[in-house]
């Protein structure tokens, strides 16, 4: 059961993420300033940006992982600040880094997760898991045995031990080889029904293909926001060019 | 489908997690012992000279505490390296759990490394440096500021550690945050240590004292430690 469902703001039962002047400082520098946006439930928002544009910084806000120095957000209807224990049942991340333990095999590093989490029956979640992945031959092999591809196929297994309503990616291409790209996505396709995306990526091909929203970071602020069908890839690149200054991969 | 598991329970999932990464490699208590070894053999060359063979019981408290706090060192900044190698501690900060299981699991796991190795230094320590000279009887006393200390450097350093985890000057910086901070317990237990080797007559009125300081350090400084490592590890 969700807390304080009476204080949400109107849009939060039909929306992901609702995100209102969010605002991070560090000393002077502003990371992010004063980002607004609604993603609708099971919608993908691709955020595209230069290096420090603040999109990590905006992933990891909303992910609960860093608090906003000013604003708020409701991500699946839970305020980030107020809610943060009873959301992040509901949330995974997947980043370029693979958030294991690479001196466990890959069974333990689940099987922690699944402990931590309070999965019912976590050697058969494990099991469902590592069969999703395609690593269950591997399940004894220390995770820094795997190559680049196997470690995130086990970090895609990771951030779906919950179940999550909502996956954040964070530059999840990032070190991949094509093949491995290709899984990546085969297995991202797979469990995409049901679910919402934040999508943060260098890579127009993928990241715009996803999505169903997308958005572009200048300098901490949102500048561009958009719900895909308006516009096709070619024009978004040119448009990026146009507001960031350089042009995506 | 999950259901939150108690704070308990968690905190040994988190505790089983790290003795069984260190059962794989063996890094930390491999590097530590080595370490601790090799100050030993530093210290030995340094006192090999000395003819005044008092001095060295004398000194022998500080003796071991030099030896044991820089070895901690060592093993709190191994600790944390696994933890961020590949964002593990991210990971864990995503599930719902409290920030202070997160804590208390880490400084269990540090204390019970700590101890191992000073099981296995001390007594070196004393073949070393103490074998020719007659046992006292209150040299079990030694054992009380032993576990005192161990927990307060796994205390304290666990959240030290945590802070100085993600600078580029870690090991440095560890170092130049935790001797200070630690300051007052050493000189609480290097008090009560050399009190006990010597057997002094002063036992009772330095002894008892001294680790009443350290104890109350223990409980101060842990349960700070315990109540800002939700904000240290969220900003």
């Amino acid at each position: 059961m969700r807390q304080k469902q009476n204080s949400l703001p109107p849009d939060s039962l039909s929306a992901a993420i609702i995100a209102t002047s969010l605002t991070k400082s560090f000393g002077v520098r502003k990371a992010l300033d004063d980002v607004s946006f609604t993603l609708p439930r099971f919608g993908f928002l691709s955020v595209f940006g230069p290096n420090g544009a603040g999109k990590s910084t905006l992933l990891r806000i909303l992910a609960t992982l860093a608090r906003p120095s000013q604003g708020s957000a409701h991500v699946l209807g839970h305020d980030i600040q107020e809610q943060t224990e009873s959301l992040r049942r509901y949330i995974g991340v997947i980043s370029h880094r693979s958030m294991l333990y690479p001196d466990l095999t890959a069974a333990e590093n689940l099987m922690l997760y699944a402990k931590l989490y309070g999965v019912v029956d976590p050697a058969q979640r494990v099991k469902e898991l590592l069969d999703l992945v395609e690593l269950t031959g591997r399940r004894h092999d220390t995770v820094k045995s795997f190559s680049r591809g196997m470690t995130q196929r086990i970090a895609i297994a990771r951030a779906l031990v919950n179940d999550p309503e909502l996956l954040f990616l964070d530059e999840p291409y990032s070190g991949l080889d094509p093949r491995a790209v290709e899984i990546f996505d085969q297995l991202i396709e797979r469990v995409r029904p049901g679910k919402s995306f934040f999508m943060v990526s260098h890579d127009l091909t993928r990241g715009f293909d996803s999505a169903t929203h997308v958005m572009v970071l200048s300098q901490g602020r949102l500048v561009f926001y958009e719900e895909k069908p308006a516009i096709d890839r070619d024009l978004f690149s040119s448009l990026y060019r146009e507001l960031v200054g350089v042009a995506l991969a | 489908m999950t259901n939150r598991p108690s704070a308990i329970r968690q905190f040994a999932v988190l505790f089983v997690k790290d003795l069984r990464q260190e059962s794989h490699t063996r890094d930390m208590l491999t590097s530590m012992g080595l370490y601790s070894l090799l100050v030993l053999v530093i210290f030995g060359a340094a006192l090999s000279q000395s003819t005044i063979k008092s001095n060295i019981i004398q000194i022998s408290g500080g003796l071991v505490w030099a030896m044991l706090v820089f070895t901690s060192l060592l093993g709190l900044n191994r600790s944390f390296a696994a933890e961020k190698e590949d964002a593990g501690l991210d990971g864990i900060l995503l599930i719902p759990l409290d920030r202070s299981v997160i804590y208390l699991a880490k400084t269990a796991s540090n204390l019970v490394f700590l101890l191992i190795v000073e099981v296995l230094a001390c007594p070196l320590f004393y073949f070393f440096f103490l074998a020719d000279y007659p046992l006292t009887t209150s040299l079990w006393l030694v054992v009380p500021p032993l576990f005192f200390v161990s927990l307060g450097i796994a205390g304290v350093g666990t959240l030290l550690a945590t802070i100085t985890s993600g600078t580029r000057g870690k090991d440095v910086l560890l170092a130049i945050l935790f001797i200070p901070v630690i300051f007052p317990l050493l000189f609480a237990v290097v008090s009560a240590t050399s009190v006990a080797v010597m057997g002094s007559e002063q036992l009772l009125s330095v002894y008892v004292p001294a680790l009443a300081l350290a104890a109350g350090y223990d409980v101060i400084m842990i349960s700070l430690s315990w109540l800002l490592y939700g904000f240290v590890v969220t900003n």
